[in-house]
Formats: C-alpha cells, structure tokens, sequence
C-alpha cells in the first residue's frame, strides 16, 4: 500500500503529422488508502492517465511515485498495481478460478495449494464461490465484474486502478456495485483511482473528486467541496445533476439583467465589481416557483419523480431547471414566477469562467461536518 | 407519361442545376419502386433463381460422388456403345448410352489395395511429406503473423504482400522454377552452396533430398496464405487481455502462451485441417518436380490415383483407392478437431 504522486504529468500522443496533448502538466497526490476519481467528458485525458499510472502508456514528460518510489519507467507488472477494465478483459478461456489466481501464479513463487486458498476466500468475499468452474461466457455481466474484482483483490497490490468499471451494468446492479465497492474499497484501504464519466458516480464513490478537462485537471477536492465551491464554470456546471443553470448577465450597479427580462440585484456587489458582464449559474434545487418571484419563465416540461418535479423552462432562449416539490405542477405553457436566495448564486468570469462568488450558506455545511 | 412514372413534382422541378445526378438517381430510385409494385409475387420464381447452384452441385458434385463409389465395386473394361435407355417421343428419339463396360467385382478392389506395395508407399510417401511439411509451414505462418502483428513495424503492407504473393502463382509454373532452382548441375541453389564450399547435392536423384525438395516448395507457396489467415486471427484478440496479462504480469513469452495461443486456438485449428487436407492431396508439384522418383520416392496418393485411373486406366481401382483415400483424409481431420476443439 501506498501513496501516488503524479508531478507535471503530461502525455502526448504523436501520429506522424500532428500530436495530440491526452494529458497536460498534471500534478495530483492521492494520499494513502484514498478513494479518488477522475471525472472528466469523453476524451478529458482521464483514462489516459489511468493508463499512464498503470505502466500500459508511456509517459511522455513527468514523474509517477508510488511511495518513495519513482515508477515512471517501470512496466506495469513491475508496478504491484491491479487494475479492472471497463469490459473486464477476463480472460475467456480460462475458468474464474484461473482467472482470479492467474497473476499469482505469475508473479509469486506461491505453491499451486496456497493460491486456490487465496482464490477461495476472495471468491467467497466476493460472493462467487459457486462460479469458480464456470467460464467468463457462461456468467452475467454483474457476475464478470465481481471476477474482474476478484482478480485485483486477490493480488493484494499497493493500488487499485479502476476505469469505468460499471458502465457495463444496467442502472440497478450499478448503483449495487457502486455500494459494495465502496465498502469493499474501506475494508481492504486500497489506495484506488476511478475513472468515469459519471458524475453521480464520482459524487457518491469518492473520498476526493479530480475534474479534468481538454487534458487538464481542473480542481481536485472532497464532493461537496467541487459542487458548492467549483473553481471555474466548467466544474459548476459538471458536476450537479441536473445541471446548474447558466445564463449571460450585465452588470449595473449590482444588479445583473439578462435573457428574457431577468433582473436580481446583489445586495453584495463586490464579486462583480470591474465586470460589466458576468456568467449567472443556479442550482435547480435553489430555485424555488413562489408567486412574487423576482423573474417568471414559461414551462416546456414537467417531469414527475416521485419524490420531486423536475421542471423544465423558458427563460428568454435559456432553458432553465427548477427542482421543485412534487406539488407543485405547472402546466406547458405557463408563466411562473421564480426566486432564489442570493447565498446559492454562482457567478463566473465570462471570458476565463473562472469563479468570482459560489455558495456562501456554509452554516449547514457545519451542522453536517460536525 | 406511363401511370408508374412519378410525377414532376415529387423530383422538385424547381431545385437547382447542381442536384442534378441526385435527381436523375431519385427519378431511378421512384421509377423502380413504383415498377416492383406493379409487378405480381411470383412465389416459384425464388427456386428459379436457386437452381442454377443444384444443377450444378448434381452434375459435377453428386454425381461423380456417387459414381466414384459405384465404380469402386468394378472393372471397367471399356468405353461402351451400347444404348443404356432411350425415350421414344414420335418425332424426337432421344437415346441414352451406357457409360462404361464394367463388370462387377464386389470388394475385389479393396482387397488389392491391401496387398498393393506401391499404394502403401505412395501413402508413406505422403504422410512423411505432411509430417514434416505442414508443422514447418505453420511455425513459419506463426511466427510471421506474429511480428507482422508487432505494433513497431514498418512497411507492414509491403511485408503482408510479399510474404502472400507465392500463392497467386500457378502451380505448374512455380513448379516448373523450382525444378531449375534444384537442378543438380545447373541450378541456383547448387550455384549458391558451392560459393559457400558445399558440394552439390543431388536434389532430385536422392530420395532424402527430394522429398525434400517438394517439401520446400509447397512451403514456399502455401506459408504466405496461411500466415494471412492467422494474422487475421491475431487481429481478433482484444488489446485488453495483453494489458490485463501485463498487469498480472506477464513476459512477452507468457502473453503469447496464455492469451495470444489460446485465443488463436480456432484459427489454428483450421488452417492445421485445411494444410493438412491440402498436403495430402498434393499432386502437381511432385508431378512436375521429382514425376515421383527417384525409385517413387515421392509418388503421393493423388499421384497414384491419377496413375492407376489415367494412364492405366484402371478406373475402378482407382476409384476404390478415391474412396479409400477420402476416408483416412476425413478420419484425421475428425481426429484433429476431436484434439484441438472445445467440445
């Protein structure tokens, strides 16, 4: 077990004419034992460093320590990392059971009898005992993965590399997974990194969320910390779901005016002063549909949840989301007038997108930590 | 203007110069639609259309199958004239004629084959050929695929193409050079030897050395194809079972013993049955090399066969030998899959 640091990180991938920049001056330490996941859009350079972390890339400039160690040029079974991929790559003509105790049969000196005792009590942990015969084709996708797990448990390597590793599962067994990884993860205090595109994902899984793109990491942090201080638009408006509500703004003498008539005025203008025009984000669930709101959009679509209403709106051009009490109903086509507080308003450099005020109602955050 | 034609509208008379071919295709496109829709189902005209293949396959197939294994249980003393059975339709007499003398034996031929010295030596013959050939040959395709396969190579098209071209030669041609290249006096591989100090060998007087001979040369023409089939096969063997044996930690050896063979085992396997069927039924290259000797050193099954059947003209013997030889082919091949495949 053991910390990673990766300094100045940087990847380029050179096909004859042009290069392309996968990863650009990286630099992120996950501590021992730390759950973090790295979430970015499809081509952010977040798989690609998970690659390069694994020894399956080559660096092209920078530093990767595991621990004290500097492992940069180390292929990856010289690396002690286990890694599970997004199709599992288990390999089809072997059984789970020479699936799971394969890389200890490569890399250990172990007798034959120790390892079927590791690949035992990893199966029953795992849940899998009674599959240990069967070959990968014969098994569900849920029960590919807990292979694929098994195979990295079963190692007991400094580090667990994870990319997209329940994309693969339908909606339900993902959201199982996800919990039982979790755990699994507190349990053993693996040092892991995750990959995925999702954020709900990242949200729930990590101990640190890292948000990277066009190849650069954009904020590291705990979630809370990323969804209520992002440090620029792009980290406000992936993470959050549904996304937070972005409009263009003007600025005078505090107040913003925007699309279709919007108006608020800041009782503390300090962040935009020197802005004549600012990027305005809001949280749905901020939002609240009240009769003498400050501003009124029209409804396009009402999505019932159950437990909330997902309403969807007109906002001169802008679509704008309120989650709102599931009584509260309006029908396609109605004017509703709108309000939010100014402690959960976001406002962003329009040309940067650099954050210039996020939330400011800590006082619950306290309560929570406390 | 025919009802099935569409009308101008529907093209959009009005669009411009540049759509041109795209309206010449759309008035095609309608005219065919509204054209197979005039046209009645007709359900029988799908057997017209299978016909041809049955025909075919009856004619030059089934039958001489069938006839093959008739033929095996007689003599065949001649070419007949007489008539077999005619249809006497008035106007049109159409006459069928016998198609050989043949008088029958029962399993006499069979029998003979047992005692018969050149059968037995034109299959060790054979089964020397393949034991040594075909093993050399899919190493050879093997190993190729495999660094045509490596991601560092350069010129890999040029590479597939030259190691592929031999099979686009004609048989008896390629044949015909490699008698030249193997020329005891005259030849280039002689010719070369020498300049390296070895005394020429007589390739095709001595039985080791031709045998030899034909091996290189059905090597030569048959290694590029097979080693195109297993490149293919490779191709097919998903990158992340190499990362995942990497990371489990594997060496290049273990990645090709744990993932590259295994999941090449299929591939493997046919390109095993078919050289195997292929060599055994080689005949042009001993048959314009080596004609068999020295002392019918290299006299193949097929060879004999068309020996006994051609020029002796003992077509029922030769066709029980056919059947003969079409069963062990079929046992090994059976045998060969039995070992090499998944259930």
């Amino acid at each position: 077990m053991s910390d990673i640091t990766l300094t100045n990180l940087t990847k380029v991938y050179d096909s004859g004419a042009e290069s392309v920049v996968a990863v650009e001056d990286l630099s992120l330490s996950i501590a021992d034992g730390e759950f973090l996941v790295l979430v970015g859009p499809s081509g952010c350079g977040k798989s690609t460093t998970l690659r390069c972390i694994a020894g399956l890339e080559d660096v092209t400039e920078g530093s990767i320590q595991f621990g004290d160690q500097t492992v940069t040029d180390y292929s990856a079974s010289e690396r002690d990392i286990a890694m599970v991929f997004q199709n599992y790559a288990l390999y089809p003509h072997m059984t789970v059971r020479q699936n799971i105790g394969f890389g200890l049969k490569l890399s250990t000196s172990l007798p034959s009898a120790e390892i079927d005792e590791k690949v035992d009590a990893v199966a029953e942990m795992l849940g899998i005992t009674e599959l240990l015969n069967d070959k990968p084709k014969e098994l569900s996708g849920g029960q590919q993965q807990r292979v694929a797990l098994g195979r990295a448990i079963v190692r007991e390597p400094s580090a667990f590399l994870m990319d997209e590793p329940l994309s693969n599962l339908d909606a339900k067994l993902r959201a199982e997974m996800r919990t039982e990884l979790q755990e699994l993860q507190a349990d053993l205090g693996v040092t892991t990194i995750y990959v995925t595109h999702d954020q709900t994902e990242a949200m729930a899984m990590g101990d640190r969320i890292a948000v990277m793109n066009g190849g650069v990491l954009q904020q590291v942090g705990p979630p809370e910390d990323l969804y209520r201080h992002p440090v620029n638009e792009f980290v406000a408006d992936f993470i959050g779901s549904p996304s937070i509500n972005l409009l263009d703004a003007t600025v005078q003498a505090g107040t913003l005016s925007g699309p279709g008539g919007f108006t608020y005025t800041l009782d503390d203008p300090t962040p935009v002063e020197g802005y004549d025009r600012v990027r305005v984000g809001v949280r749905p669930e901020d939002i609240t549909l009240v009769e003498d709101g400050e501003n009124t959009a029209i409804v396009n679509v009402v999505e019932p949840m159950g437990n909330e209403n997902f309403c969807y709106m007109e906002l001169g051009g802008v679509e704008t989301t309120a989650r709102v009490h599931p009584s509260h109903r309006p029908a396609a086509g109605d004017a509703v007038p709108f309000s939010f507080p100014e402690e959960s308003v976001y406002l962003f450099d329009p040309d940067t997108g650099e954050a210039l005020k996020t939330k400011t109602d800590e006082a619950t955050d306290v309560a929570i930590s406390a | 203007m025919s009802t099935w034609l569409p009308n101008d509208d529907r093209l959009g008379a009005d669009s411009d110069a540049g759509s041109l071919r795209t309206r010449a295709w759309d008035r095609f496109r309608f005219a065919r639609q509204a054209y197979s829709r005039v046209v009645p189902e007709l359900g029988p005209v799908a057997y017209i259309f299978i016909a041809p293949f049955f025909i075919l396959f009856t004619l030059f197939l089934a039958f001489p199958i069938a006839y093959t294994i008739y033929l095996s249980f007689f003599r065949y003393e001649g070419v007949s004239g007489d008539r077999w059975f005619w249809i006497d339709l008035g106007p049109i007499f159409i006459e069928v004629p016998r198609i050989a003398e043949l008088s029958f034996v029962g399993f006499g031929n069979y029998l003979r084959i047992l005692g018969d010295g050149l059968f037995w030596q034109s299959m060790f013959n054979t089964t020397y050929i393949l034991a040594i050939q075909v093993p050399i040959m899919i190493g050879l395709a093997l190993a190729l695929a495999v660094a045509l396969n490596a991601s560092f190579l350069r010129f890999k098209g040029f590479f597939r193409t030259a190691i592929a071209i031999p099979v686009s030669a004609n048989i008896v041609a390629y044949s015909t050079v490699f008698l030249l290249l193997f020329n005891e006096q005259f030849g280039l591989i002689n010719y070369m030897l020498a300049t390296i100090g070895v005394e020429p060998i007589a390739w095709l007087r001595s039985e080791f050395w031709a045998r030899k001979t034909i091996i290189a040369a059905v090597t030569w023409r048959w290694t590029g194809y097979n080693m195109i089939i297993l490149l293919a096969g490779l191709q097919n063997i998903p990158q992340q079972l190499y990362e995942a044996a990497e990371i489990d930690g594997a060496s290049r050896i273990e990645k090709f013993r744990y993932v590259t063979l295994p999941q090449l085992k299929p591939v493997l396997l046919f390109v095993i049955v078919l050289s195997t069927i292929g060599t055994f039924k080689l005949f042009a290259e001993p048959y314009v090399i080596t004609g068999g000797g020295p002392t019918n050193a290299t006299i193949t099954i097929v060879q004999y066969i068309y020996r006994e059947a051609f020029q002796s003209w003992n077509l029922g013997y030769a066709s029980a030998l056919t059947v003969i030889f079409v069963a062990i082919v079929s046992v090994i091949s059976v045998i060969q899959i039995r070992i090499g495949g998944d259930n």
